[in-house]
């Protein structure tokens, strides 16, 4: 009967949706019905669990809203004054692209299993007064989205019942560039929830699925870093990733994901102090070095460096790795194009030196003291060492003996005399 | 002291060092402990000495131009002192006196023999001993050389010219080791020789007042103080 019911609604409800002007009457009139009830601002109902339901409906914010001109009947097709519990507006029926999305997202899934507080809906868009997301004073605008995200998401109780991701991921976002860009400037075009997440079709970023999973990360900055994606398509990082490779770094491994900030802010992991941290996250491990074959102790030969320990001290025009290796359009060195390839190390270290040419060049870079790999100051720094070690002896030696021999020659003035 | 034994007045004391070289002396000691406790601090830079010396000297910044402006003051004595030395009486008379000789050589194998028990005299010694010769070419030496491959690090933009960066490592840590060295000598030799050893202890105040007592001279430096004898000094 139900079934039958809906099936019949179906033509109807197109036809209120085209023919407006001839039904605005009509559902004036039937809107005028409910009205006498549901106009009443004191009107509500008790629920089961304990509180009250405030049943009134604030019309001039329905007529005002995208639907405004729609009959109450068009969604409430069970009503009839007057009635007992209505059965749940489904918004499917006018909208069943966005139905199927939303019930195969973390949302949906969670709804249908009726955990009460996975978002409906009505939860993001609002009921009677539900506006256009162009709208400025919608819900779904641009600039209003966190907020409605956060209602939830922020709520310690929802976090810790569906083990979500904690309140300092929430207020990382609002620090980041991107919440600041939204915050402070008001921007349209920062980046809000639904950007990275979606919006009806949201799931766990672990899920393949998702928009947020590591595969799809590129791309979805891309969406608007479409330069930079250009650049890291064509870097090592990039082809590695393409080919399948889960460890290839993506955006949000050097840059972050909530908490990302300006490159010149001293907590961004690409903060000129913090790039060789950040890079040798995966460059020190030893899993990672064997498996590419790169070269190992990057990071302890740098951090000894003029450039490493002035970084370390602050210095922050010193050179980090991405000052030579470049940044989002990393090569290795094998490659004719990377920028510490041997044929472009002069222009390479002539962006700060500027008489660095071709000779300076030669040998390695990141000097590690090993026989074959830096012969001069190995053996300089072991001639020192045994230089050193062996004038130390010598000096506890001379000064043992002197005691002595002073002993002596104390004994024979003294014998001498006497 | 063993004073009061034979021959001269307990009090009688002789000039060691005119005030020319205690000037010298203490300029040397002043830039010498500076540009150690700076240069460690960059040699040492990722442990807790480093960054305590780091802290203390006012930033990595600040260590810097430290470092230089004692290492410019240590060069320009490092040059007045050779032209002193070869062009006035006084320092040419001192070069004199701190050529290395063959006797030097045996003295110390002498040394060495009598305080063994072997032979049976301490060696008598001039002015300078072979001590104190070691201390003097030493640290000459050694701070020609920290001078040149210092030079060449600060000048980097000029040195990046002409030499591959190979060579600049080496210059680096040639110029580090060899601060080392004359660190060690330093606290082994000059402090043993100028403070521990029993006939200047506590320490030889020829640096302060530039005399030596008479009686010091005859024990330590016999040749020395026979030849002042001779020239009617003493």
């Amino acid at each position: 009967m139900k079934r039958i019911r809906t099936l019949l609604f179906l033509p109807l409800a197109l036809a209120a949706t085209f023919l407006l002007p001839e039904t605005a009457s009509a559902a004036d009139a039937g809107a005028a019905a409910c009205m006498e009830c549901h106009g009443d601002k004191s009107i509500e109902k008790s629920l089961p669990g304990g509180g009250t339901l405030s049943l009134y409906v604030d019309m001039k914010a329905y007529r005002e809203s995208v639907h405004g001109k729609g009959a109450c009947t068009t969604c409430h097709s069970d009503a009839k004054a007057p009635h007992d519990k209505l059965e749940k507006v489904s918004c499917g029926k006018c909208h069943p692209d966005s139905e199927k999305s939303y019930s195969q997202s973390t949302h949906g899934k969670g709804h249908a299993k009726g955990a009460r507080e996975a978002a409906y809906c009505s939860d993001c868009h609002g009921k009677h007064d539900i506006r256009k997301s162009g709208d400025a004073s919608s819900r779904t605008f641009r600039l209003n989205i966190v907020g409605v995200c956060l209602r939830c998401h922020k709520d310690r109780a929802i976090e810790e019942k569906y083990g979500l991701p904690g309140q300092q991921v929430m207020e990382a976002y609002e620090q980041s560039v991107h919440g600041m860009a939204l915050k402070k400037s008001g921007l349209l075009g920062t980046a809000v929830c639904s950007d990275c997440h979606g919006n009806h079709a949201i799931l766990p970023g672990d899920q393949p699925r998702s928009a947020t999973h590591r595969q799809n990360i590129p791309n979805l900055c891309g969406k608007c870093h479409s330069g930079i994606l250009e650049q890291y398509e064509g870097s090592v990082h990039g082809k590695g990733m393409r080919g399948g490779i889960a460890e290839s770094p993506v955006c949000t491994d050097c840059h972050g994901e909530h908490r990302i900030t300006k490159i010149t802010d001293p907590t961004s992991p690409v903060f000129a102090k913090n790039v060789p941290k950040t890079c040798s996250a995966c460059h020190e491990k030893e899993g990672i070095s064997s498996r590419y074959a790169l070269p190992k102790k990057r990071f302890s030969t740098y951090m000894d460096s003029f450039h490493g320990i002035a970084l370390e001290y602050g210095m922050t025009k010193a050179a980090n790795c991405a000052s030579c290796h470049g940044f989002h359009d990393i090569l290795p060195s094998a490659d004719p194009a990377s920028r510490v390839n041997k044929a472009n190390l002069p222009r390479t270290c002539g962006q700060c030196h500027p008489n660095a040419g071709p000779n300076f060049a030669k040998g390695p870079m990141h000097v590690e003291v090993t026989p074959q790999k830096a012969m001069g100051v190995f053996a300089v720094r072991v001639f020192y060492t045994i230089f050193i070690s062996v004038l130390v002896t010598l000096f506890v030696l001379h000064v043992g003996l002197e005691f002595f021999g002073r002993r002596r020659r104390k004994r024979m003035e003294e014998g001498g005399k006497g | 002291m063993t004073a009061m034994r034979e021959g001269t007045t307990p009090s009688a004391t002789v000039v060691r060092m005119s005030l020319m070289f205690r000037i010298q002396h203490a300029l040397l000691m002043v830039t010498l402990l500076v540009l150690a406790l700076t240069g460690f601090a960059l040699m040492y830079h990722e442990n807790w000495l480093g960054r305590t010396l780091i802290r203390l000297e006012g930033g990595f910044l600040y260590r810097g131009f430290l470092h230089r402006a004692a290492a410019s003051l240590l060069m320009g004595q490092l040059l007045f002192h050779a032209f002193y030395m070869l062009l006035t009486r006084e320092g040419k008379k001192e070069l004199g006196e701190f050529f290395l000789r063959r006797q030097d050589f045996s003295d110390f194998l002498q040394s060495i023999r009598y305080n063994l028990g072997v032979a049976a005299e301490y060696p008598r010694f001039g002015k300078y001993g072979y001590k104190e010769k070691f201390q003097y070419w030493g640290a000459t030496l050694g701070i020609f050389l920290i001078s040149v491959t210092g030079v060449l690090l600060w000048a980097e933009t000029f040195s990046m010219r002409f030499f591959p960066k190979l060579v600049l490592d080496v210059t680096l840590i040639i110029h580090g080791y060899q601060g080392l060295l004359a660190f060690v000598i330093l606290l082994f030799w000059h402090v043993y020789n100028e403070h521990l050893h029993p006939s200047v202890f506590p320490m030889n105040n020829a640096w302060l007042t530039g005399r030596v007592e008479a009686e010091w001279l005859r024990l330590e430096h016999p040749l020395e103080y026979e030849k002042l004898k001779r020239e009617g000094v003493l």
